[in-house]
Parts: C-alpha cells; sequence; structure tokens
C-alpha cells in the first residue's frame, strides 16, 4: 500500500519535541449493517506548537481520528503515544485524567451550559484544573470581557463560540482538538472564532488539530492533512501560513 | 466560599424545574407527614398516657364481687405478687340531668380514706376533693360535666337502687380509668350521659348498703409478677362473694380503647407513605431521565473536559436529593401540623391532665432518609445512563429521537388516523416505560381515592345494620342485676312502650380451637323481632335448642364454623360453662358477639327465667314521660336511645374520621395532580418545537393542545380500570389493617364511592392539563424555534 505521506524535513518545527506519536491506528465500528472500517491505518507525528488542519470528505474519518487522539474513544488497533505514553492502552481513568489535564476540546455546537454564565462556562473547567488561568482573563483573551455575566442565550453564535474557546483554553491545555469550529459559523464569527484560537493557543503553547469542511481555514495551517475512506492521502507543509484575517471563506 | 458552577447549575436547574419539583416534593411530604404525624401523635398519646398512669398509680388488675367482707382485702394482698390493693365500693344508677332528654348513668366510686393514697387516683382539675365529713359532696369525672353542661355548685340526684342520692358537685376531676369513657351500648364515647362521681367512702358504703365491705378492687403488681397467676388467686378468693374474673389492664376498657387507637396511628403510619414515595421516585425517574436525555452532549463535554464519569453524573443524583430534601422538610412541617391538629382531635375524647403535641424525630429522620433513598433510586436509572454516556456525543450533533414504525402501525392500526394522533401513538410506543410509570402513579391516585373515599359510604353501611337491621329496638334499658322476666311486664306498661322483649346480657369467655376471645353474650327470645343475628342475606337466624349463633369475626377469631362446637364460660354476673354447638354464623359489624335463646342461657346458668334488661319499641312523642317515668322505676339502672347513640356515632364519626378520609382525598389529588403535571411539562419540553411549527403551519391553539396532552389523556384513561381495580383491593386491605374487635366496615364498594373517586380523579388531571396546556397560548414562538433544547 503506497503512503504518500511526505515529511518534510524543513519545517519550522522539526526542532520541536514530538507530542503524539501514531502508528499504525485503526479503528472499525461494529454496527447491525456489518462493521464500519472509520480508520484503516493511520501514521501521524505531531510536533509542539503546530497547527494541523485535517481536509477530507464527509464520513472519511476525521472525527474518529479527532476523538481517538482527544481520548474520547478508544482504537481498535495501533499505537497513539502522547509524550511517550501510549493512550491506546491506557486504563479509563488515565484517559480521563488526561483529558483532564492535557486536552482542550472546541465542537461544532459549542455545547455550552444554558444555564450558567459565561464566566462559569469557562469555571466549570477550570474548577478541576490544575494550574488554570482565571476565567476572566481567558474570556478577555477572546475579546469577551463585556460579556462576563452574559448567558448563552443572549450571545451570539460567534460569542459562544468564543466562550467555548476561552472554556478550552483556560487550564492550559497541551493540545486543542477542534472539531468544525466554524461549521455553525457565518465568515466573519468564524474568522473571530478561529483569530481567538489561534492567539491563545500560541499564548499556551498548545498545539491545536482542527477538522473543517471548509478549505479556505487551512490557511492558518502549519500543516494540511488530507483524509479519505480511513487513510491520511495527503501531508502537506503550508508554505503560506495566513492569519485568520486574511482568509478567504 | 464561592460555589462551584456545576452547583450553580444545579441550583437553576431546580429553579427552572421549580413546579416539577414542588409537585413531586409534594407527594413526598405527603409520605412524609402522615408517618411523622402518626408517630408524633402516637407518641404525645404514650408520653401523656405513661406519665399519667405512674402519677396516679393506674392499677394492674382489676376485680369485682357483690360483696366481698373488708378483711378479703388482706388476703388479697397476701397473694404472692400483688404490691398494693386497693378496694372500692362502686355502685350505678340513673339520674336526671337538666337539659338531657334521657336519664344519664350515675356510678358512683368511693373515695379511698387517705386522699393521697390507693390506685387509679383522681387529679383535680377544679373545685376541690369532697369534705369528709359531709354526705352530700362529690367530684364529677370532667368529661361529663363538659358534656352535660353540669356546673360545680350544682346538685345532682341519682336514684340508685330504689333510693335517691342527692349530691352537690365541689370539684372536676380526670381519672385514669376514664381517659376514655366508654358508653355501654355504643363504641363511640357519649359522656354526657355517663356521669361518674367520687365520694367519701363511708357515704358510698352507706348508700350500696356495703357496711365494712367492698364490690370492686385494684391491685398493683410487684415488678415481674405474673398476671394470670394473681388472676386465679383474686377469682378464688372473691368466689364465694359474687366475684366475676378479674381482667388485666389490656382489657380495661379505657385503656383498651387507648391502645387500640395508638396500634391504628402505626398502621396508617406504614400502609400509605410508600404509595406516595413509589409515586415520587417513578416521577423523578421521568422527569431526571428526561433531564439526562436532553444534557447528552453536555455530559459528554464535561466527560470530554476530564469529568470522571461519576462527577459528570452526580449533579443528577444531587438533583434527586434535593427533592427528596424538599419534600422531607416539607413532610416534618405538615406533619408537626397535622400531629397536633390530630391530638387536639384527641384531647376532645381522651381525658389526660396534659396532652402536648410532640414531634417524633426518629419518626422524621427514618421517614426522611427514606423519602431521599427513594428519589435517589428514582434517579439512578438516568444517572446510570448519563454514567455510560461517551464522551463523544459531545462531538456529534443532537440526533432527531429515535422513532420508528412500530406495533400500532405493523397492526395496520394507524392507517386511518390522523397525523397528532399517530405522533402520540408513536411517542407511546417510544417511551414505553415512561407510559408506564405514568400509569402506574395515576392508578395509584385512584386506588387511593376509590380505597378511602368506600369507608364514608361504609360507615353509613353498619349504622344502617347495627341499629336498623340488627338492632331494631328504640330504647333499651338495663337492671341492676338479673331480674325475673315478668318484671317485662312492669316495663311494658312504662309510657310509650308498645312493644317490650326481655334479653339476658352475660359476660363470657369463649374458646375453640386453643384459642379465646371475651365476648358479651346475648340471649334474647327465639322469637325475638328487636334484637336479631342476621345471615349475609338479610334473613334473620334461627336459634336450634342449645346452639349458638356466632357473629362472623369471632367465628373467624376462633376459627369455628357451624357444626362445630364452642366452650362457652359465662363470668358475669353468674358462672356457667358448656360446650355448645354453634348452629351459624352472623354478618356483624360491631363487638365480637354470641347469640342465644334467652331459655337455654337460663338453663346453662340454673337461674330460672330470669332478664337482665330489655329492648323496646317507643313511642317518639311518649318519650320524654317514659324517660321521666323509669327513674322512678328502681332496677332500671341504664337507658339507651338508638336514635342519640346514632346522631353521636355520626358526631364523633364527622370529628375525626371523615378529617383523616379528607386529608387522604386531597393526597390522592396531590398524587394525579403531581403525575399529571409532570407528564404534562416533560410533554412541553419535548414537544415544545413540534407545536410551535404546527402553530407556525397553521395549527390552532386546540390542536396542539391535542398533540401536547392527548397522550396524557389516553393514558389517565388507560389508568382508570386499573385503579378502580386497585382500589378496590387496597379498600379490602385497608379493611383488615383497621379491622378491630368493635368495629368492622365492609369492603364492599358503591358506584357513589365510584363516581366521586372518578371525579376527584379527572379534576385533578384537568387542573393539570389546564395549567401545562394555558403555555400553548403563552408560547413564544420565536424563542422556542431558536433555542436547540
Ligand atoms: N459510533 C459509530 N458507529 C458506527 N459507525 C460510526 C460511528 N461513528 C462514526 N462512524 C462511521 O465512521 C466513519 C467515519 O466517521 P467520522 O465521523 O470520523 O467522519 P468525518 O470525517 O468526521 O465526517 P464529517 O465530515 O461528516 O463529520 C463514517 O462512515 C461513520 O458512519
Ligand atoms: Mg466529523
Amino acid at each position: 500500500m503506497s503512503r504518500p505521506q511526505a515529511r518534510p524535513d524543513m519545517m519550522a518545527q522539526t526542532s520541536a519535541p514530538l507530542v503524539f506519536h501514531v502508528h499504525g491506528l485503526t479503528k472499525t465500528y461494529p454496527s447491525p449493517a456489518g462493521a464500519v472500517q472509520a480508520l484503516r491505518g493511520v501514521d501521524l507525528d505531531i510536533r509542539r506548537g503546530e497547527t494541523l488542519v485535517l481536509l477530507g470528505p464527509s464520513g472519511s474519518g476525521k472525527s474518529t481520528l479527532l476523538n481517538i487522539l482527544g481520548g474520547l474513544d478508544r482504537a481498535s488497533s495501533g499505537e497513539i503515544l502522547f509524550e511517550g505514553r501510549d493512550l491506546a492502552r491506557a486504563s479509563d481513568p488515565e484517559l480521563t485524567a488526561y483529558r483532564r489535564r492535557s486536552v482542550g476540546f472546541i465542537f461544532q455546537f459549542f455545547n455550552l451550559t444554558p444555564s450558567l454564565t459565561a464566566r462559569e462556562n469557562v469555571d466549570l473547567i477550570t474548577e478541576i484544573a490544575t494550574d488554570p488561568m482565571p476565567a476572566e482573563r481567558a474570556l478577555a483573551l477572546v475579546g469577551l470581557s463585556d460579556r462576563l455575566d452574559h448567558f448563552p442565550a443572549q450571545l451570539s453564535g460567534g460569542q459562544q463560540q468564543r466562550v467555548a474557546v476561552a472554556r478550552a483554553i483556560a487550564k492550559r491545555p497541551e493540545v486543542l482538538f477542534c472539531d468544525e469550529p466554524t461549521g455553525s459559523l457565518d465568515s466573519e464569527s468564524g474568522i473571530q472564532v478561529l483569530e481567538a484560537i489561534q492567539g491563545v493557543a500560541a499564548e499556551v503553547g498548545a498545539t491545536v488539530m482542527i477538522v473543517t469542511h471548509n478549505a479556505g481555514v487551512a490557511g492558518i495551517a502549519d500543516r494540511i492533512i488530507r483524509f479519505r475512506d480511513g487513510l491520511i492521502v495527503e501531508v502537506a507543509e503550508n508554505s503560506e501560513k495566513r492569519s485568520p484575517k486574511d482568509l478567504v471563506w | 466560599m464561592r460555589l462551584k458552577a456545576l452547583d450553580r447549575k444545579l441550583l437553576r436547574d431546580l429553579w427552572r424545574l421549580r413546579w416539577q419539583v414542588l409537585a413531586i416534593a409534594l407527594l413526598i411530604a405527603c409520605g412524609v407527614s402522615v408517618t411523622v404525624m402518626a408517630f408524633s401523635a402516637q407518641q404525645s398519646l404514650r408520653t401523656a398516657q405513661q406519665r399519667y398512669y405512674a402519677q396516679t398509680r393506674f392499677a394492674d388488675v382489676f376485680a369485682s364481687a357483690k360483696r366481698a367482707p373488708a378483711e378479703t382485702a388482706r388476703r388479697l394482698a397476701a397473694i404472692e405478687g400483688v404490691s398494693v390493693v386497693d378496694t372500692r365500693v362502686a355502685y350505678a344508677g340513673l339520674m336526671e340531668v337538666p337539659g338531657l332528654s334521657r336519664p344519664a348513668t350515675a356510678r358512683v366510686i368511693s373515695l379511698p380514706d387517705d386522699p393521697a393514697g390507693g390506685l387509679n387516683r383522681i387529679v383535680l382539675q377544679a373545685g376541690r376533693m369532697p369534705d369528709p365529713a359531709r354526705n352530700d359532696e362529690a367530684v364529677a369525672v370532667k368529661a361529663f360535666l363538659d358534656a352535660a353542661h353540669v356546673r360545680i355548685g350544682d346538685r345532682l340526684t341519682a336514684t340508685i337502687g330504689g333510693r335517691a342520692l342527692s349530691f352537690r358537685i365541689v370539684g372536676s376531676a380526670l381519672s385514669p380509668e376514664y381517659v376514655y369513657v366508654p358508653s355501654p351500648e355504643s363504641t363511640m364515647p357519649d359522656d354526657a350521659h355517663q356521669g361518674v362521681f367520687w365520694m367519701p367512702r363511708p357515704v358510698v358504703e352507706r348508700a350500696a348498703g356495703l357496711g365494712g365491705a367492698f364490690n370492686t378492687v385494684a391491685l398493683k403488681l410487684a415488678a415481674g409478677a405474673s398476671p394470670r397467676a394473681v388472676m386465679a388467686s383474686v377469682d378464688r378468693i372473691l368466689a364465694p362473694y359474687g366475684g366475676a374474673p378479674a381482667y388485666e389492664r389490656v382489657d380495661q376498657s379505657s385503656n383498651a380503647f387507648l391502645e387500640a387507637e395508638l396500634k391504628e396511628l402505626s398502621k396508617s403510619a406504614t400502609i400509605f407513605p410508600p404509595v406516595f414515595l413509589l409515586v415520587a421516585a417513578a416521577l423523578v425517574n421521568l422527569v431526571i431521565g428526561r433531564l439526562v436525555g436532553v444534557e447528552r452532549e453536555q455530559i459528554g463535554m464535561l466527560k470530554a473536559f476530564g469529568y470522571s464519569d461519576f462527577e459528570a453524573a452526580r449533579p443528577y443524583l444531587r438533583l434527586a436529593m434535593a427533592i427528596g430534601v424538599l419534600g422531607a422538610a416539607g413532610g416534618g412541617v405538615l406533619g408537626l401540623a397535622f400531629g397536633a391538629a390530630i391530638t387536639d382531635l384527641y384531647a376532645e375524647y381522651m381525658r389526660f391532665p396534659r396532652l402536648s403535641a410532640a414531634f417524633s424525630w426518629p419518626a422524621f429522620t427514618i421517614a426522611s432518609a427514606v423519602a431521599i433513598a427513594a428519589t435517589s433510586a428514582g434517579s439512578l436509572g438516568a444517572v446510570r445512563r448519563a454514567v455510560r454516556l461517551s464522551p463523544a456525543v459531545a462531538m456529534q450533533p443532537a440526533r432527531p429521537s429515535d422513532y420508528r414504525a412500530g406495533l400500532f402501525e405493523r397492526l395496520g392500526l394507524t392507517r386511518r388516523l390522523d397525523q397528532p394522533t399517530r405522533m402520540i401513538l408513536r411517542s407511546l410506543e417510544r417511551f414505553p416505560v415512561r407510559a408506564g410509570l405514568t400509569v402506574a402513579g395515576l392508578a395509584a391516585s385512584l386506588t387511593l381515592l376509590v380505597g378511602t373515599l368506600f369507608m364514608f359510604r361504609a360507615l353509613d353501611y353498619v349504622l344502617d345494620h347495627v341499629y336498623y337491621r340488627t338492632q331494631r329496638w328504640s330504647e333499651a334499658v338495663g337492671f341492676a342485676e338479673v331480674r325475673d322476666v315478668r318484671a317485662i311486664s312492669a316495663v311494658r306498661r312504662l309510657p310509650g312502650v308498645y312493644a317490650a322483649e326481655p334479653v339476658r346480657l352475660a359476660g363470657a369467655r369463649v374458646r375453640a380451637n386453643g384459642r379465646e376471645a371475651r365476648v358479651l353474650v346475648s340471649g334474647v327470645e327465639p322469637w325475638a323481632l328487636m334484637d336479631r343475628a342476621l345471615d349475609r342475606a338479610g334473613r334473620a337466624l334461627p336459634f336450634e335448642g342449645r346452639g349458638v349463633v356466632l357473629s362472623e369475626a369471632l367465628a373467624r377469631k376462633l376459627s369455628v364454623g357451624p357444626g362445630q362446637a364452642v366452650d362457652l364460660e359465662i363470668t358475669e354476673p353468674r358462672r356457667g360453662r358448656a360446650l355448645l354447638p354453634v348452629t351459624a354464623t352472623a354478618e356483624d359489624y360491631s363487638g365480637l358477639s354470641v347469640y342465644i335463646a334467652r331459655p337455654a342461657l337460663n338453663r346453662l346458668l340454673a337461674e330460672g327465667d330470669v332478664a337482665t334488661g330489655a329492648q323496646l319499641l317507643v313511642r317518639p312523642d311518649a318519650r320524654p314521660a317514659f324517660y321521666r317515668e323509669i327513674e322512678r322505676v328502681p332496677q332500671i339502672v341504664a337507658a339507651a336511645s338508638r336514635d342519640d347513640t346514632v346522631a353521636n356515632w355520626r358526631r364523633v364519626t364527622t370529628e375525626s374520621f371523615r378529617i383523616s378520609i379528607l386529608i387522604y382525598i386531597g393526597f390522592a389529588g396531590a398524587i394525579a395532580f403531581g403525575v399529571a403535571f409532570n407528564t404534562g411539562r416533560i410533554a412541553l419540553a419535548e414537544r415544545g418545537r413540534d407545536i410551535a411549527t404546527l402553530h407556525v403551519l397553521g395549527f390552532d391553539h386546540r390542536e396542539c393542545g391535542y398533540v401536547l396532552l392527548g397522550e396524557l389523556a389516553l393514558l389517565a384513561l388507560l389508568a382508570t380500570p386499573l385503579g378502580l381495580v386497585a382500589g378496590d383491593l387496597f379498600a379490602q386491605g385497608i379493611v383488615l389493617a383497621y379491622s378491630r374487635d368493635e368495629l368492622r366496615i365492609p369492603a364492599t364498594i358503591g358506584p357513589e364511592t365510584y363516581a366521586v373517586a372518578l371525579t376527584a380523579y379527572f379534576a385533578a388531571v384537568l387542573i393539570a392539563c389546564v395549567i401545562v396546556g394555558r403555555r400553548i397560548w403563552t408560547l413564544d414562538l420565536v424563542a422556542v424555534l431558536k433555542t436547540r433544547e
């Protein structure tokens, strides 16, 4: 099987240490209509501070990979080393601790808690973190200092997603997983959200992995990964990395 | 301390769901309050009783004789295990009380020489003790003074043994022997016609012609003494003096009544609360189950961010516990109020020097713990689902609920139905557990309604059966002692009497199959028309020779039936014993009774043709004259009137019985309302979007209401037959649990009971529907369509 995965040696991040080393990762979902092979052997190395964008047709396995890397789901086979520790063999409590300490998530549908204010939504996560930043600061980083005590229903979609960004980075995660973070937003709010993600990720030194259908978003990536049928078909270094402001949608 | 964000969410959820939470908490409060009320009332009665008995040195064993010489007391004191012997002289007659239409019974009891000594001491409430130097002063039992409106200073004249005894009331008192003053003709108290008076001993001895003797005795036993052995010795010593068998405190009428009441309280504390707690747990299951369903992505998000499975699920458990705590607290308050009210009610006919409302902390603690455990258990299914939920759901868009073509479709039942009806049917199939719990909860409400309401009618039925079909006399008179049956002809000549039948009543013990019961034996004329034993069809049972007819309750208690024999030992006022055949059992609701032909009883006692009283039919217009006259007939010491008895019965039942029934109707309504309201609110939350959409698409309010509440209405109808059948069973259970020897209630449920129960049930459901349905009119279409859930 040919694996057209290029490994550009001239990347800026080559010197940075590996965060993830993924090898031979497969995922099969049992289903009454027959097993579904969502991932068929994925190899990937991710370095600290990188921003990766995953592109690919619907059903190609992007979310599945993200979920497994984020410790939400388990691989069927293969190896996933996070800073040297194998997530594929981690126990449930170990996975929970991994998510608690190291991972931030941003979801397409925000998943804010409607009965909590912006500040409280962030607190919800900082309360269980070891060295979080104050909720106010996290919200300031996403430009919502004046919306601290608003409830989700009182915020626009873009603002809600920025609260979600603040919630995800307030605990200073090592990796930030975003599954279609702009999927429910118009371009303007989408750009604001991407700016927030990039800005705060830089601030805390997080590695960012963004799944999107929107090829335009790929502009902000260090590397662009293309998926098809549960396989990585291309890993391209983004030579002309842009800031979100300059993206065309 | 700053509240954690999750705790804030919990508080806000509680507030958002406050009406649902309150409706469930109300049910828990009902359940807890019954327990708290019953045990609190029990505690206050028990405390008052124990304190009172100790303070007044209430006796352990009681006995009486016709005339026992004073020195017999020393022999009684010498019985092993007896620590104190207190002899009295007591006798009874009739007395006219101004303002009462019928003579009252006057029971005069001697006071001990040492006013601070003796047993069964009276406790003065007002006035003073009689002056021992005077022969016309008496202390009266307070219940009588209150009920008959007799004041201290008033003078009364009793006719006892043909002689007039006139005395002035100088004080009012309570007695441990008369906490509850029994009325010989009825199971209900009749304080106005039951005068008890205490006078100095020499006065009573002289009046009763018992100088140097006594006729009643009370004994206190040493710790650890065997009452049975003592009673046997007492019986042996008193037998030559016309002694009636000794009896224990448990058989003393006032104490027995009190104990029966205490036992009944424990029963209500254990029968009703489980119903409420089960329904509340089911509702918690529905409400929290739905919450977890709605908040799947939230729970997934928390887990994705590193909350452990349990941490993410814990708020739902806490919510359930909060409902339990709220309900328990409400139940404590309600229970305290109900307990105080019921204690007040008891104070009306149970006379203690001090009866103060108590609060049973143990009952409250245990009931609260059980309530919180019940709500927690109710939430377990939902909490388990939250624990099991994969964090990956946070990543997925919300899915439409998983509807599919179900049984109704496959059976082709839906083809002709309109779309809203299909929505309803599919929802029932999609959430069968919810539908099942709703039906069960609604049925429980109806069960409770039918199971308590039937008592209203049942009481009337009992009254009718006892006083108009079994006993058909209008007045009854009792003689001081057995009289030759020819005395009846004197009674027949009294004004207004147009029929009179002699009756020979006797106290007895009846034994069979190793079991024993204390009973009243009615020796009636074989042709009796006024006091009859009836079979189930209401036909008078004939007497055959020496055969006896037992009331059904007695036959059950002894497990004997027609064709078998019972050992009948007459104990009062003469003794006799024989093995007699049982010829039939009689339907009977009050007391344990044995019917026998009077001649057979007379023969058994070898006493000639005698009677202890007569049952009469008196023309209503002649009653005043009749009563004026009987006071002058020396041998008549007791008189009863059916109308008074029935009126008294009704008065007492309206006071106590109906209050508790009304409470239970309210409680049952609360269940129906709570279930319907919660189901309605859940439907509203679930279908709010559908309904708003339908509304936008041009459905009118009524059609939207049908979509929202049609399901509930269907479930309420489905629950009806279940509830009615279960109500029937529940009624049987209640009858079993609450039957006492004095009063049994038939578990026959009339159509009016069903009608009232169904009306209350549908009213409660309807109110819930209206409250939920009103929302359709005020639904903010834009807001509903904009929010995802
Ligand atoms: N829980 C599951 N059970 C069964 N099959 C699943 C499950 N989750 C995902 N799949 C299947 O795995 C494959 C990959 O799904 P995945 O969600 O990773 O795709 P994706 O690339 O994220 O698609 P999209 O861009 O539409 O979100 C799909 O064919 C999907 O149907
Ligand atoms: Mg996806």
